[in-house]
């Protein structure tokens, strides 16, 4: 699969502090906020119904299942990344054309969101909370 | 009274007709509610990801009940009631069970909402099962109620309240309508910078790129002074500790106008980029 | 405060260009790879860079946090970490009950040396449900949360155009991501930025 450039953000998961008290570990029963991992928009039937991405445009996002692993570069940082997915999302239908910019490089739609972890592993701000990002398979 | 007790089986049918049919449309909507963890089916997922067939095939069984009482409470109303109250008994301790053992879990009353189950749902049931003991009660056919149904577009409206599944069709446009009359926040426009527009300027800009390798922290401090903001954080210069200061003009808004440099503990410029305006 | 004062000064005069430079600008020397060789951790796996929970003792600048994965850390606070609690902030603002993620370095005696800690912060797609003069109400995965308004820090970023101060045109109905630092022990958290659409 030639990689994909998409916005990014981040999540937090594992029963932890705050609102992610409720959230669970995830999808796949296995999401940390403090482990490499990420989430995404199809995972199965049920998830994809729930983020559609096609709805923003965007054909042919690939099926991939719990544990299967992703490359990540920041165009900002030029850091890169190996998480795996742990849950399903983000709802890339509420952000259909969003765009975020770092120096010449900007993303459209959202189709990965990321672990603090993961997401402050690219040298990103949880702060700022969207960037570009270019995605391949691990 | 003999009246209003005999045209509550109409409300009645109707309110389990339309809970039966939003739960066979959305039986998915089984996994978001406590049926899963009352079936023993309860796993780590998220509710509503993943399918969980021994609730799902509850959840439509509770939808044909409620159609089949529907029916019989229009034809053979004095059953239906009977059958409608033990529903509602069933209902009213569901509810209760899923506030107290799975909190997070929503009611799936009449289908899509993500709700956790609230007093309303709760009050609703009991609403429900107050008219259902009402109907118990009559003495003639629904048909015959006369005046009494007219009592129905109240009881109906109540209803309505109690269903959050129904608030984005009368609670939300009332409130967008309150805001447009006078918005809470219709004074906080200001000429000042929100930090985080800065920060955005700062990624776009040739000087982040000139020494986005060297920073190690997040934003560390950041001070307006004159026309320019400035927005330091923690970086390293060949092994040595050091900040990367960034200095935002308020007006010139094109990103070559920013400049950084890179200063050590004792205050000497280690690394100043100077051609950032072809770099852009 | 003084010293504070005098090295904003400094930085602003260097940043500007009104110092002059010690060390001639070699490209060489600024290879980002270099200083992130350390060991990249494995997917899925917890990051030792990295660390989650709530923090739950302080000895002045050395806080000791529980992971909601059960792991526990020892995070070194320095005058280098940046410190974000609902803006960037000081380090004695990191406080007992405050949930944190850091992101700094693992020394051999297994604490954490932090570069950057975020207090309380939280990420949340919401939809806005009410807004009133005490706050923005949202529903988040059918949670009620509460949204306060804090003069001078809060912003909104509608449809991706620059970061206003101005929140009149939220809209109720809405749905938004909120950047916003959580409130401990509550359902409410104050707003840093909203990103919605108008």
């Amino acid at each position: 699969m030639a990689g994909i450039t998409a916005e990014a953000s981040w999540f937090c998961c594992g029963n932890a502090w705050g609102p992610c008290g409720s959230a669970g570990h995830g999808a796949c029963g296995t999401c940390n906020s403090g482990s490499m991992q990420h989430a995404w928009p199809n995972t199965s039937d049920a998830c994809y119904a729930i983020t559609r991405p096609d709805s923003c445009g965007i054909t042919g996002m690939s099926r991939r299942t719990c544990g299967f692993r992703h490359a990540t570069t920041s165009p900002c940082t030029g850091k890169r990344i190996v998480t795996s997915i742990a849950d399903c999302g983000p709802q890339t239908d509420l952000f259909c054309g969003e765009r975020s910019c770092c120096g010449g490089n900007c993303a459209s739609n959202r189709v990965i969101d990321f672990t603090p972890a993961a997401f402050s592993a690219l040298g990103l701000s949880l702060s700022s909370g969207l960037s570009p990002v270019s995605i391949d398979v691990a | 009274m003999g009246t209003l007790a005999a045209a509550q089986p109409l409300l009645i049918a109707l309110i389990l007709a339309w809970s039966g049919y939003g739960k066979l449309t959305s039986p998915d909507q089984a996994d978001r509610t406590a049926l899963p963890r009352l079936l023993g089916e309860s796993g780590t997922a998220r509710p509503g990801w993943f399918g969980a067939s021994r609730a799902v095939a509850a959840y439509r069984g509770v939808a044909v009940l409620e159609i089949v009482i529907a029916l019989l409470l229009l034809r053979s109303w004095a059953i239906g009631a009977v059958a409608a109250v033990a529903l509602s008994v069933g209902f009213t301790g569901f509810l209760v069970y899923s506030k107290i053992v799975v909190p997070e879990a929503s009611c799936g009353c009449a289908g899509k909402s993500a709700k956790p189950v609230g007093n309303r749902a709760i009050g609703r049931a009991l609403l429900l099962l107050a008219t259902a003991g009402l109907a118990a009660t009559a003495s003639t056919a629904w048909w015959s109620a006369g005046v009494g149904l007219l009592v129905l577009v109240v009881e109906a409206a109540a209803f309505a309240m109690l269903s959050a599944e129904l608030d984005r069709y009368w609670l939300l446009p009332l409130r967008r309508l309150r805001i447009r009359l006078g918005h809470p926040y219709a004074g906080t426009a200001s000429d000042d910078t929100p930090l985080v527009a800065t920060q955005r300027r700062v990624l776009l800009s040739p000087a982040y790129r000139a020494v986005d390798g060297l920073l190690r922290s997040d934003i560390h401090d950041y001070w307006d002074d004159e026309d320019w903001r400035y927005v330091s954080y923690a970086a390293k210069y060949d092994g040595r500790r050091a900040t990367a200061v960034f200095a935002v003009p308020h007006q010139n808004s094109t990103p070559s106008a920013i400049r950084v440099a890179v200063v050590d503990e004792e205050g000497l410029t280690l690394y100043r980029p100077t051609v950032l305006a072809t770099a852009g | 405060m003084t010293t504070t004062m005098d090295r904003r000064s400094l930085l602003s005069r260097a940043a500007l260009g009104a110092t002059g430079l010690v060390a001639a600008t070699a490209m060489g020397s600024l290879a980002p790879e270099a200083a992130f060789a350390a060991q990249t951790p494995d997917a899925g796996q917890p990051d030792p860079n990295f660390a989650e929970g709530v923090i739950t003792g302080r000895n002045q600048d050395l806080l000791q946090v529980q992971g909601s994965d059960g792991r526990l850390h020892r995070i070194q606070l320095t005058g280098v970490t940046s410190v974000w609690k609902l803006r960037p902030t000081t380090i004695d603002q990191a406080r007992i009950g405050d949930g944190l993620y850091a992101r700094g370095v693992l020394l051999p005696d297994g604490i954490l040396a932090a570069e950057a800690i975020w207090v309380n912060i939280v990420n949340l797609t919401v939809a806005i449900t009410a807004i009133g003069r005490n706050g923005v109400q949202f529903d988040h995965h059918g949670q009620k949360v509460v949204g306060h308004v804090q003069s001078g820090t809060t912003a909104a970023v509608y449809n991706g155009t620059p970061a206003v101060s101005d929140l009149s045109m939220l809209t109720v109905g809405r749905h938004a991501q909120v950047i916003g630092a959580w409130r401990p022990g509550t359902n409410e958290i104050d707003i840093a930025t909203i990103y919605t659409s108008n």
